[in-house]
């Protein structure tokens, strides 16, 4: 749960807080009539003056809060607690409970809310006393929803499941897993419907159907004095004011709460894209590679500081050629990726260094520019297809846009070349899978499609981000098979990010080796496995299973979060083989060999 | 050794989910068969679709079975009354495989540790805490985390914690559905080493499913290749892995990448997706994408046959095929 | 299509359950409706007149047979008569529907022409000026209950400013300019909250679709932006936004009272209002009847939408 802002806490509590200290503030009776002193200026005795029957208004606006607040909180929270039980009973006992539980708030919902309330006032008769069951019984459908859809959420949880396979009663589930994991959308139901019963409830008081007079209440109040709107406008303005900075207060505290309570509801404060540091221009490139970085560095700002989760980052990939880029989560390895392609999420920037594709410097392009680029020379394709496609789209169209992006012809041609791509990249009947829905692919299809689309302008450059980690053993040959075709045949260079070490000797030329954001070896996947230059490498090719049946060797700890990175070399506190010197300054990337680069300062002994 | 589980003909479907109840129900296991002695590691291995998950939870009694029965320990737990089935609840455990969702997020390491301590009254409530610390000493963590949540631990560490829950109540099988397959490789081998030294150390009965080959080859004695749902080979790890008889076998472990040039074999590549369970393929079920199909194998469902000590294959050609591999 | 049948069933189920629960509150509730219609005033009815007014409304009858001789009648479309004046009661509803129904188009409109395109571009200048700005009036006018704007555009443009007549009614046929200046205020009250309902609702859900794998893809693809705004992000954002304009035009019909009462709008909820303060048992069943057969309809609508928005959802 993130921290909740206590603005709106204040607000509301304050509020609370008058109204619940009203009696002991010595104010004029509010039932107390006066006709003499009718619509009487502010004075001592009535700060706020006195309404059409001399009754003072500050006294009846506070005491009018304690009416308010009272129905709206005492119904609010029935309807919590009944709606709660009635969730969560629907939802774990299931069978003929959910069904009774569901299937009876689909009927209150029939009803438009404030008809439901004009139809059992009629009935029953105004009053306090009809208004509290009249609102607890519109809330009860928004309480037992959300109750009910965070159980079935939660249901199928493993930690649910756990319970349950340590031998756990379904009454020790439901309340010490279940009500504390929907914790969160209740108590954001209460504020919204404690919120909304202050509305209706002035409504309904404003067509005399709701607290009876003389009772204060504003909704009773704001009808009154508009009958004297002429006269005293102020009249109307007091209770309209109070009325709506009480609503606003308990509509913040929604919102303060949601954003508390759901991860992604969460307004993320705007990160604008830094302007790019253009002191330190990139060298020129020597012509040739498909795609060269130079001393790329991305920042991300957080509340807590910059951290940098790319640092010093170099690559040079020619045409023909397939580079791996390898490592472990919180490598770097995909944020390097995506800004190559000049697509970072908005909270990362790039602080150093240059990415050229096709001698020109992406990081230093025109967004107009940069977008003409990709897709056309440069490509990706991602880990998860079902995500990356649109899902409301079919297949064919989403292939021909990324043809017409980049060519003025006709809708018909693109399509036409969409079906010969998706025949293309191996998928059986493809004039019938052109016309198919994402979710009507398997996973395997999926991605081909998505190369198919990746492959559309025949990109000099193709960047795979972890593009068969999703999928099954005999579907990621398929797809690995295919990826090396395709290269071998358009000549275009392959930039492979992924975390197996198994595949990028199966599919890579070179590789390079990243750990907390550094590369720290690079070189060709033969020798580099054969005969790793860092211990980083050695240690994590020892940790793969091999198939002779033996463990795979650990290495001990874990990976530094790019917040603390330590000092020196950040492979050092897990490192076998660390001395003095890999514990302070900078290390540099050395080529040792032609053509084999390594971060360690101790490869010689190494080796 | 007498099996310390077993499972007889076990078959699992499901309803379809069509509203109206049209569409077939999903086949997810066919008379699934095996027994685990104490101390032994069986690795079920499969893709996704070939019901490996469903048999874990059919074991552990967390879903009823079609039809077949499962025993533990002399009880068939089908058949148990509620008093008996939560006793037998504490003998076997699960760990699961996505080391986020499987701990809940609300309550401190410690306390969802206690819970099987307290459910099960395996230790005095006064000795509960000490009980929770040397479990956690006894996956590689220490007594401090008790009091931390799990959002402070890597998937690494909450994967130790979930296998601390588990062993919490000192069972006899534990059922590991894909426990190091969202870990990093670095993470993945330090939790295999544990499982592995546990095992060892307390002779756990262990259930170990996953669809990476080399990792069951490294932990595992025993091996199942299952595909949609039926057993197509199953005997010794080495032997199915260093001499697999059964062509989907054969296609398995030539598409599973290597690190070793040596070992990269001639590559079986299959086509095309597995079809649907909803709707399998008649007589052998993996023969839509088998090299080797031929027209008997629309007619016939093979059956398990003896190839060598424990080692079984379903295959109609399993013979001729072997001459064929004599490359 | 077996989507369609099975939605279109459901909700014909709704209506009858809610026909039923309509019948029910009328019939169980404490009181006896005769008696109360006759005591106005305070004084006791005589016995005589009740036990008449009884027969005549069928209240004499076993509970069963009562409700199926209503069912029979709704079913055949006729709600019966008023108790005040003997008139058909679908007549007065028929005549006051298209004038609540004509606010609350014209509220509607109103509102997704500011709520919409505001929204949109504040979620693409997110964080900006017009963003903080916008925001914050929002939150502001989902604050102001609707009967208070209404008050306070009367005391200021009508009263204040006389530049529009505080309420009244005048038919489109008679009068057009008159009942459309008419119009104006009531709609613009309906239409404050409905749009800032919209902004946040379309400032949300651009945002979490821009975030979303499948626009990477697009921009990956390197199509222009203004493409992926029309044809990627809008379409997708377009699902939630209609579901919630759709649910709150359904609480409107019913919650346009307070308006119709504060400009004197003689639209449906009046004559509920009335009805209700009258006991005219009868026009109240058929206001709530037919309310709530519209809502229900519009909530099938917005079902059958989505279906064809999505094409997941059309799976079942």
């Amino acid at each position: 749960m993130r921290r909740l802002r206590l603005g709106p806490v204040v607000a509301v509590g304050a509020i609370a807080t008058v109204a619940l200290l009203t009696p002991f503030l010595g104010l004029a009776n509010p039932l107390h009539m006066d006709i003499a002193h009718r619509l009487a200026p502010p004075s001592p005795a009535h700060p706020l003056g006195t309404d059409a029957y001399g009754r003072g208004v500050l006294s009846r606006l506070l005491w009018g809060a304690r009416v308010s607040l009272m129905v709206a909180s005492s119904s609010s929270l029935l309807a919590c607690v009944f709606g709660t039980a009635l969730g969560l009973a629907g939802g774990f006992l299931r069978g003929p409970v959910e069904f009774l539980a569901l299937r009876g708030m689909d009927v209150v919902l029939c009803f438009p809310p404030l008809l439901l309330a004009l139809l059992v006032v009629t009935l029953l008769g105004p009053g306090a006393g009809t208004l509290i069951p009249v609102l607890v019984v519109l809330y009860l459908p928004g309480f037992v929803r959300v109750v009910y859809a965070g159980v079935i959420s939660v249901r199928t949880q493993d930690y649910v499941e756990a319970m349950r396979s340590l031998g756990a009663g379904r009454m020790r589930i439901m309340l010490r897993t279940i009500l504390p994991n929907v914790g969160g959308p209740v108590l954001v139901q209460l504020s919204l419907a404690a919120a909304s019963a202050v509305v209706l409830e002035s409504g309904l008081s404003f067509l005399g159907l709701g607290v009876v007079p003389p009772t204060p209440s504003w909704g009773l109040m704001i009808g009154a004095a508009r009958a004297t709107m002429a006269q005293a406008p102020l009249l109307l303005l007091w209770p309209c004011l109070a009325l709506s900075v009480t609503i606003l207060a308990l509509n913040a505290l929604c919102d303060a709460l949601r954003d508390a309570v759901d991860p992604h509801g969460m307004t993320r404060r705007a990160h604008r894209a830094g302007i790019l540091e253009r002191l330190a221009p990139g060298l020129l490139p020597a012509r040739g590679p498909a795609l060269q970085v130079v001393g790329l560095t991305i920042a991300i700002d957080t509340p807590a500081g910059t951290i940098h989760p790319v640092r010093d980052v170099s690559l040079t990939v020619m045409p023909h050629e397939t580079l791996a880029l390898v490592g472990e989560s919180g490598s770097g390895k995909s944020l390097t990726g995506l800004a190559t392609m000049g697509l970072l999420p908005s909270i990362a920037r790039v602080e150093r260094g240059a990415v050229w594709v096709e001698g020109r410097d992406v990081l230093r392009l025109d967004e107009a520019v940069l977008r003409r680029l990709r897709g056309e020379m440069v490509a990706m394709i991602f880990q998860d297809p079902l995500s990356s496609l649109n899902p409301v789209q079919r297949i064919a169209p989403q292939i021909a846009e990324a043809i017409q992006a980049h060519s003025a012809g006709a809708g018909k041609a693109a399509k036409r070349r969409a079906v010969e791509l998706l025949r293309h990249v191996g998928i059986p009947d493809p004039e019938r899978r052109a016309h198919n829905f994402p979710h009507e692919m398997s996973g395997g299809m999926r991605q081909r499609a998505m190369i198919a689309m990746a492959i559309a302008n025949h990109p000099r450059l193709l960047i795979a981000d972890e593009p068969t980690t999703a999928l099954d053993v005999t579907i990621q040959a398929q797809v690995l098979e295919l990826l090396a075709g395709l290269r071998h045949e358009s000549g275009m260079a392959l930039v492979f990010i992924t975390h197996s070490l198994p595949v990028v000797a199966e599919i890579a030329d070179r590789v390079s080796v990243m750990y907390a954001g550094e590369i720290v070896e690079q070189g060709r996947v033969t020798e580099v496995f054969a005969r790793p230059l860092h211990p980083y490498t050695a240690a994590l090719l020892a940790s793969v299973p091999r198939e002779d049946g033996s463990l795979p060797e650990p290495i001990p700890g874990t990976v530094p979060p790019p917040s603390a990175l330590p000092p020196g070399c950040a492979f050092a506190p897990r490192c076998r083989h660390v001395a003095a010197a890999c514990r302070t300054g900078v290390l540099p990337l050395m080529e040792v060999e032609p053509g084999r680069l390594t971060r360690c300062c101790r490869w010689s002994d190494l080796a | 050794m007498t099996p310390i589980i077993t499972a007889e003909n076990l078959s699992k479907h499901f309803p379809s989910r069509h509203v109206l109840g049209r569409g077939k129900p999903v086949q997810a296991v066919s008379g699934f068969s095996l027994a685990v002695r104490r101390g032994e590691a069986v690795g079920l291995v499969g893709e996704s679709g070939s019901g490996k998950s469903t048999i874990g939870r059919l074991l552990l009694g967390l879903l009823p079975p079609s039809a077949g029965r499962v025993v533990l320990d002399g009880t068939d737990i089908g058949k148990a009354d509620a008093a008996t089935l939560r006793r037998l609840r504490r003998r076997m455990q699960l760990v699961f495989q996505d080391p986020y969702s499987s701990l809940d997020p609300r309550r401190t390491v410690g306390a969802q540790i206690a819970d099987g301590l307290a459910i099960h009254r395996v230790v005095p409530p006064a000795e509960r805490h000490g009980r929770v610390e040397a479990l956690l000493t006894q996956v590689g963590l220490t007594a401090a985390h008790a009091e931390r949540y799990p959002h402070e631990f890597s998937g690494g560490q909450r994967q130790r914690v979930g296998i601390a829950r588990a062993l919490a109540t000192e069972p006899d099988f534990l059922v590991a559905d894909e426990p190091v397959s969202a870990l990093d490789v670095s993470v993945q081998a330090q939790v295999l080493a544990l499982l592995a030294d546990l095992r060892r150390r307390l002779g756990l009965a262990m259930l170990f499913i996953s669809h990476d080959l080399p990792v069951v080859r490294s932990i595992c004695d025993r091996a199942v290749v299952l595909y949609l749902g039926r057993v197509m080979e199953e005997g010794p790890a080495a032997d199915v892995f260093e001499r697999p008889r059964h062509p989907y076998t054969k296609a398995l472990l030539s598409a599973s990448p290597t690190l070793d040039p040596a070992r990269r074999r001639t590559r079986i590549l299959l086509a095309g997706d597995p079809p649907s369970p909803a709707d399998p393929p008649s007589g052998c079920v993996f023969r839509t994408r088998c090299p080797w199909a031929k027209p008997a194998c629309a007619d016939t469902i093979p059956q398990l046959s003896n190839l060598g000590p424990g080692h079984r294959v379903a295959c109609l050609r399993v013979d001729e095929i072997a001459d064929i591999d004599q490359e | 299509m077996l989507y369609v049948l099975k939605r279109i069933g459901v909700s014909l189920l709704l209506v009858w359950v809610v026909a039923t629960i309509v019948f029910l509150a009328i019939r169980l509730v404490p009181g006896n409706p005769a008696e109360i219609l006759l005591s106005q005033g305070g004084v006791a009815p005589p016995p005589g007149a009740v036990a008449q007014l009884r027969a005549q409304l069928g209240l004499n009858q076993p509970l069963g047979v009562q409700y199926v001789e209503d069912m029979r009648r709704l079913l055949m479309g006729n709600l019966g008569t008023s108790m005040q004046d003997q008139s058909p009661v679908a007549d007065e509803i028929l005549r006051r529907l298209p004038r609540t129904l004509e606010l609350i188009v014209a509220a509607a409109i109103l509102s997704v022409l500011v709520g919409l395109p505001s929204g949109l571009l504040a979620a693409i200048w997110r964080g900006g000026m017009f963003d903080r700005v916008a925001s914050w009036l929002a939150a502001v006018a989902l604050a102001v209950p609707v009967f208070v704007v209404g008050t306070l555009m009367i005391e200021i443009f009508a009263l204040g400013l006389h530049w529009a007549p505080a309420g009244g009614y005048v038919s489109f046929a008679r009068h057009p300019l008159r009942h459309l200046a008419l119009l104006a205020m009531p709609a613009t009250t309906i239409a404050v909250g409905l749009a800032a309902i919209l902004f946040r609702m379309t400032r949300a859900s651009v945002l979490d679709v821009s975030m979303r794998d499948y626009i990477r893809t697009a921009r990956a693809k390197g199509v222009a932006p203004r493409r992926i705004l029309a044809r990627h992000v809008l379409r997708n954002a377009l699902m939630p936004i209609v579901t919630v304009l759709a649910l709150n035009l359904g609480s409107l019909l019913g919650g346009t009272v307070l308006v119709e009462y504060v400009f004197n709008w003689p639209g449906l909820s009046g004559l509920l209002v009335s009805a209700v303060n009258a006991r005219d048992y009868p026009e109240v069943q058929g206001v709530v009847l037919v309310i709530s057969v519209l809502f229900v309809a519009l909530n099938l609508a917005v079902d059958l939408l989505y279906a064809v928005l999505d094409p997941r959802v059309r799976q079942g």
